[in-house]
């Protein structure tokens, strides 16, 4: 099938899977009774006699399908709601806060991904050998360390005792300043390409002092994730007939192992890595929150926890866009390092 | 004749949780040069493993124990141990001087590669040398041909380059220029010319082993060819560098019958054309007879018998031989099935392993190993009978 009649069809079928989430999510939402939903809109005790004439005025007691009419017709005007927590319109605060979370997700993505594979590839090639016993162990421990207790750690250690040495946040106060200043210009919003970009290696480095804190909570967790997924299908590839005709053709040892098996173990790889980046970029929610990494992930918790409706349909709505065009972009990935995957086809 | 490869006294034992499997014993037998020899036996009774401990690529948790593989390679350097040598020579013997046809085609191609590139890979591995020489050749003739040309001039540069990096090829074992530049990305497409000319060979082997329209075929991925195109492939892949010993591991098994006859018929004139000695492991004795000079009979990891094929099968000596030929199914003839089981292998019976299934068994029998006899010329058994 022809690539572009293929995203097409693919990009249609977001229609129904957006509207099923946003039904969803809406539904959960109308579990909070007219009273409560009106008290969210109050910010003065003295106007809570007013209840009744804001219950009125925004419909909420009106049956369900008129309000979720109502709202939908709203989103269909790119109108998402006011997100109260961060006093902007929903559809702002995610551009907003994107840039800062895609920044994570692009420093942490390559280093879980690449340091997964090349560990699962090393464990699986020394199967029941030293090597492959600590990283089972390393695994075992990394998956089971929660994040927001590595994350408080991490900060006690390299924040407290070290005396600010990586500090929270996203950009020191000086550097704050620079960035928002007029002869800086933010291109991306993703602070170390705005850097570069603009010459400023100080700039740089402070981003990156702010990130590599976030990216080591995420990635002990993660790495272990794809590691023993690489390791399984690596060991799977292995075993298989290809791999014996690779060393009777007189390879050596890494090329058999690096060129022979990994090309066919990458495959479950890429669609979990696929996931992985999805889930990021969506916001990594305890992450942001403990290091006030002011992204997606921190509006969401900081809209959730205040009961901020409408800007939490539209993270949510946000997060189903994202997973369904990762989707699809691992599905064209897939055509590239598997010639039996046809698009729209099946495998062979 | 001249023996090929003379296999001395070798053992292969697995370790395995459930105990020791002794899959093959104290074996003694010889492929001669140009010859087809046969390895006929039920599963399980060693065959695979004879061929695989040839080429030391017994997989986990097996392991040589003891033996010799004496190995006669042409030119000066005479003959060598397999089990003596160090893992670099043997990796340059294997592929190269001795390689092997597995059983099923579509597991043995990798099936994220194309034809080509898994043909390639053994030229590229093994005839660096010639290919670099080759290529070299090419540039020079480009260089030569481009003098008062403006246009190549610009060129030039990067063709006396290349010159440089395939005569390091040509001449050096480990030329480290030509290893650098392979691993900077576009830098490394200096070195194209080194898979065209693996490319040109590729073609030719496959036009060799009958592939219609070798040119295409080796684009194609192996999920694109039929079962029998894809073991022509394999074959071809085995046969890159004219080995001296070709192992064919039941090559026939997973194909149609028409599809078998064809490619016994290429195994027949391979043998011919290319000279090498072939090892022919099967389960089926029809198949032995078409192919093979001699046949080499297996059973519980120990060879029970070894003749020529007309010998074998007009005067079986040992009890297993005659009873797998009595169970072969021929018009108006009940087959006769073997009574039992094939003996067990984490503890065989004690003596000859075959005694309990054997109709002429004796006393001796369970409690001394028969030792493998010369009982007429080229006609070895090794039973108390004899």
């Amino acid at each position: 099938m022809e690539l572009r009649a293929y995203i097409v069809r693919r990009l249609l079928l977001l229609i129904p899977v957006l509207f099923g989430i946003s039904l969803l999510i809406f539904g959960i939402t109308m579990l909070f009774s007219p009273i409560e939903r009106a008290s969210l809109y109050v910010s003065d005790p003295k106007q809570l006699r007013d209840l009744a004439s804001i219950i009125q005025t925004y419909g909420l007691d009106q049956p369900f399908w008129s309000q979720y009419g109502t709202w939908l017709g709203q989103v269909f005007q790119g109108n998402l709601g006011w997100s109260k927590v961060v006093s902007m319109p929903v559809w702002n605060a995610i551009w907003n806060f994107l840039p800062a979370t895609l920044e994570l997700a692009i420093f942490a993505a390559p280093v879980i991904i690449f340091s997964g594979i090349f560990l699962g590839t090393k464990a699986a090639a020394q199967k029941d050998k030293p090597l492959d016993h600590a990283t089972r162990v390393g695994a075992i421990i990394g998956w089971s360390l929660p994040n927001f207790w590595l994350g408080l750690i991490l900060l006690m250690v390299f924040y407290g005792a070290l005396s600010g040495l990586l500090p929270p946040g996203r950009l020191s106060i000086g550097m704050d300043a620079v960035v928002n200043s007029a002869e800086f210009a933010r291109y991306t919003h993703i602070n170390t390409l705005d850097a570069i970009l603009n010459w400023r290696w100080d700039v740089f480095l402070d981003a990156l002092r702010h990130l590599i804190l976030p990216v080591i909570t995420l990635s002990v967790t993660n790495v272990a994730f794809i590691m023993r997924l690489m390791r399984s299908s690596m060991l799977e590839s292995l075993g298989k007939g290809y791999v014996l005709t690779a060393r009777a053709k007189g390879l050596d040892e890494k090329t058999v192992v690096n060129k022979h098996a990994r090309r066919n173990a990458l495959i479950p790889v890429i669609t979990i890595s696929g996931y992985l980046f999805a889930a990021l970029a969506g916001g990594a929610v305890i992450t942001e929150t403990i290091f006030n990494y002011k992204g997606i992930g921190w509006w969401a918790w900081q809209s959730a926890s205040r009961l901020d409706i409408p800007s939490v349909l539209g993270f949510a709505l946000f997060s189903a866009v994202l997973f369904v065009l990762v989707n699809l972009i691992v599905d064209i990935l897939y055509t590239r390092v598997d010639p039996r995957v046809r698009l729209g086809g099946g495998i062979q | 004749m001249e023996d090929l490869v003379r296999i001395r006294d070798l053992s292969v034992r697995f370790y395995t949780y459930e105990g020791v499997v002794q899959a093959i014993e104290h074996m003694d037998l010889d492929i001669r040069k140009g010859e087809t020899l046969g390895i006929v036996g039920e599963t399980g009774s060693g065959k695979t493993m004879t061929a695989m401990a040839i080429l030391r690529l017994i997989p986990y948790p097996g392991k040589i124990e003891s033996g010799s593989i004496i190995f006669t390679e042409s030119g000066l350097r005479g003959e060598v141990d397999l089990l003596a040598l160090s893992e670099d020579r043997m990796r340059s013997l294997r592929g190269n001087k001795m390689s092997m046809v597995f059983q099923e085609p579509s597991a043995a191609l990798n099936p994220v590669f194309t034809i080509g590139d898994q043909i390639s890979e053994v030229y590229l591995l093994h005839r660096r040398h010639e290919l670099g020489y080759r290529a070299m050749q090419q540039v020079e003739g480009l260089l030569a041909d481009g003098k008062g040309n403006p246009l190549a001039g610009l060129r030039r540069p990067f063709w006396r380059w290349q010159r440089r990096l395939y005569c390091k090829i040509a001449q050096e074992s480990h030329p480290l220029e030509p290893r650098i530049v392979a691993r900077i990305p576009f830098f490394n497409r200096l070195l194209w010319r080194l898979r065209d000319e693996a490319e040109l060979l590729t073609v030719n082997i496959l036009r060799d082993v009958e592939i219609p329209d070798p040119a295409r075929v080796a684009k194609e991925y192996p999920h694109e060819l039929s079962g029998g195109m894809k073991q022509r492939a394999v074959i071809a892949m085995a046969l890159a560098c004219s080995p001296k010993l070709l192992i064919a591991d039941e090559p026939t098994t997973s194909l149609d019958v028409t599809i078998q006859a064809q490619i016994l018929e290429l195994f027949r004139r391979i043998k011919v054309e290319k000279g090498a000695s072939v090892l022919y492991i099967t389960h089926n004795l029809g198949v032995a007879a078409e192919i093979c000079d001699r046949v080499a009979v297996m059973y519980a990891g120990r060879l029970c018998e070894v003749a020529g094929v007309e010998e074998i099968f007009s005067n079986p000596l040992h009890p297993y031989t005659r009873a797998l030929l009595d169970a072969i199914p021929k018009p108006g003839k009940e087959p006769q099935p073997i009574p039992g089981t094939l003996a067990d292998q984490f503890s065989p019976p004690p003596g000859c392993h075959f005694h309990p299934r054997c109709p002429n068994a004796m006393p001796i029998c369970n409690q001394e190993v028969p030792e493998l006899k010369e009982v007429s010329k080229d006609h070895l058994v090794a039973c108390h009978l004899f």
